[in-house]
């Protein structure tokens, strides 16, 4: 029993002194990206771009394809129910809400917590245990300017640009089922999703979309900075991060919603 | 006094219950070559990392120029650190980056050079190290020994006083082994560069090095010049030399008795 609650303790210490890393490791992402953004020679430039294009570009089909597929299972779903008491115009609103809101945000950043972070905590564990960082330091080169302020802008522009592209896109996908086997009339379908969805509804699903880009990066970097040993611990520590983003993300979400619409 | 490059007092250093470094005092003189020897696993590598201010020391202090590093954070180690190379065991080149550049990478961090500049520095440190054909292959296109190379042209890049090596030769062939060796001596007379080598290879250290640091048991057991070393009568000294394995020096890495060990165990 003392065995238990020495664990237990030691975890939540452990948990605690991660989030203490990871809050100076934000700290100095936000101080480091600064420097360069306000570079004047531009020199992470080319560094920005390709983040954009590997975490945006190469996620899109990913993102588009399961996008499209929830939207389909979404409506099938809601029809279900709302069939049963009639409410055949009702369907159109739901799922527009659902998919803005919660669905949209949260399967993007769960697919790029697994493409991209997982990619950032091997990469970055690679160079750590290959003593690449240690170079960095020794060449007076920032790695957190380096490294980690190209992916985090990287994933800033990406994730809500992919966020909208995926709650349209499902939208789409709803639309198609809604309209042909369900019988609603295309015009009244579209109708119906305007007159329900707000501004607003956009507005937190990219609000959602920019507190994930910060998670992401911030796990997946800072479990590549401390991987210490060999290959197996960077399988552990990608393992970890994927994990700990995944959970991450759902408990802020739930956090979240619940403080928009609570 | 004051053509001391890099100096180290009382360096003391413990990973959990096992002290590494117990009490270190060397120093470096400016434009030589100083040899630090050691056993395999007797903290040469982690007094390395002190020097050059990766790791702080538990005990003690290094100084730059007469300038203390120890306990500096990375900001206030930055002047220090583009006056210093390392050349890291394994090379630790960037493996995303091309040959040409992992070499133009300190160039382009810290000076505002050009880049058809930067391109032709590049090109003469490649030709330092004679590996001018090979700056558009990636680092896992190399054998060790061009790795090690390549990386002492990064060392290189922005022209530093001082160079620190991590075993050099390690794990190469002989000749290119002898190659390095030789690259060393050379840029320490050509360019007067401060080399400050790691290393368990004898042969080469007592045919370049100005001064040699022998470590032992976390301490300086020996220093001077290669003659003196080799003129030492120390037996512990003459056993690293020899290169023996009979003598002062065992190979069991442990502290307790054997036949203690055996019978507690039961």
């Amino acid at each position: 029993m003392t065995n238990f609650f020495g664990y237990l303790g030691r975890a939540f210490f452990a948990f605690l002194q991660a989030l203490s890393s990871i809050f100076y490791l934000f700290r100095e992402t936000v101080v480091q990206t600064v420097v360069l953004l306000t570079d004047r020679r531009k020199r992470g430039q080319a560094r920005i771009l390709a983040q954009v294009d590997e975490i945006g570009t190469h996620s899109l089909p990913l993102v588009l394809v399961v996008a499209a597929l929830l939207g389909i299972a979404l409506t099938v779903l809601i029809s279900y129910q709302l069939k049963e008491v009639g409410g055949y115009n009702y369907i159109p609103g739901f799922v527009a809400i659902a998919l803005f809101r919660e669905v949209g945000p949260l399967i993007t950043a769960v697919i790029v917590a697994g493409r991209v972070g997982a990619a950032f905590t091997a990469k970055i564990g690679t160079m750590k245990v290959s003593e690449e960082i240690l170079a960095l330091e020794t060449m007076a080169i920032n790695p957190v300017r380096f490294l980690v302020v190209q992916r985090f802008i990287g994933l800033l522009v990406s994730l809500p640009a992919l966020t909208i592209l995926a709650c349209f896109t499902a939208s789409v996908g709803g639309f198609l089922y809604g309209s042909t086997r369900l019988g609603i009339r295309p015009d009244t379908y579209i109708r119906e999703t305007l007159d329900v969805l707000q501004f607003t509804d956009i507005y937190s699903g990219l609000a959602k979309a920019t507190v994930f880009a910060v998670v992401i990066v911030l796990i997946g970097c800072y479990r590549g900075l401390v991987v210490e040993g060999g290959a197996e611990e960077v399988g552990r520590a990608t393992m970890l991060s994927v994990v700990s983003c995944t959970l991450a993300i759902i408990v802020i979400d739930t956090l979240m919603t619940t403080a928009f619409y609570g | 006094m004051d053509n001391v490059c890099i100096k180290a007092e009382g360096i003391g250093m413990r990973f959990g219950a096992r002290s590494v470094l117990d009490h270190v005092d060397f120093s470096a003189e400016r434009k030589k070559i100083t040899y630090i020897f050691g056993t395999s696993g007797g903290g040469k590598s982690t007094l390395l990392k002190i020097l050059i201010g990766a790791l702080a020391p538990d005990r003690g202090a290094v100084y730059f120029n007469g300038e203390p590093l120890s306990g500096l954070d990375d900001r206030a180690l930055e002047p220090f650190r583009k006056k210093m190379g390392m050349l890291f065991q394994q090379g630790a080149l960037l493996n995303s980056l091309t040959v040409s550049e992992n070499i133009a990478l300190p160039m382009r961090e810290h000076t505002t050079l050009d880049d058809n500049i930067i391109k032709i520095m590049v090109k003469m440190k490649l030709e330092l190290v004679g590996l001018r054909d090979f700056e558009n292959l990636l680092p896992g296109q190399l054998s060790g020994g061009m790795k090690k190379r390549v990386a002492l042209a990064r060392a290189l890049a922005l022209d530093p006083e001082v160079v620190f090596f991590d075993e050099p030769t390690s794990g190469l062939d002989p000749i290119v082994a002898s190659v390095i060796t030789k690259l060393i001596a050379d840029l320490n007379r050509v360019f007067g560069l401060t080399c400050i080598v790691v290393t368990h290879a004898v042969e080469e250290a007592m045919r370049i090095a100005d001064k040699i640091v022998i470590l032992y048991m976390g301490r300086v057991l020996a220093e001077g010049t290669p003659k003196e070393i080799r003129e030492s009568t120390n037996p512990i000294v003459q056993q690293f030399i020899t290169g023996s394995p009979d003598g002062p020096i065992s190979f069991h890495a442990s502290s307790k008795d054997f036949r203690e060990d055996l019978l507690t165990s039961l």
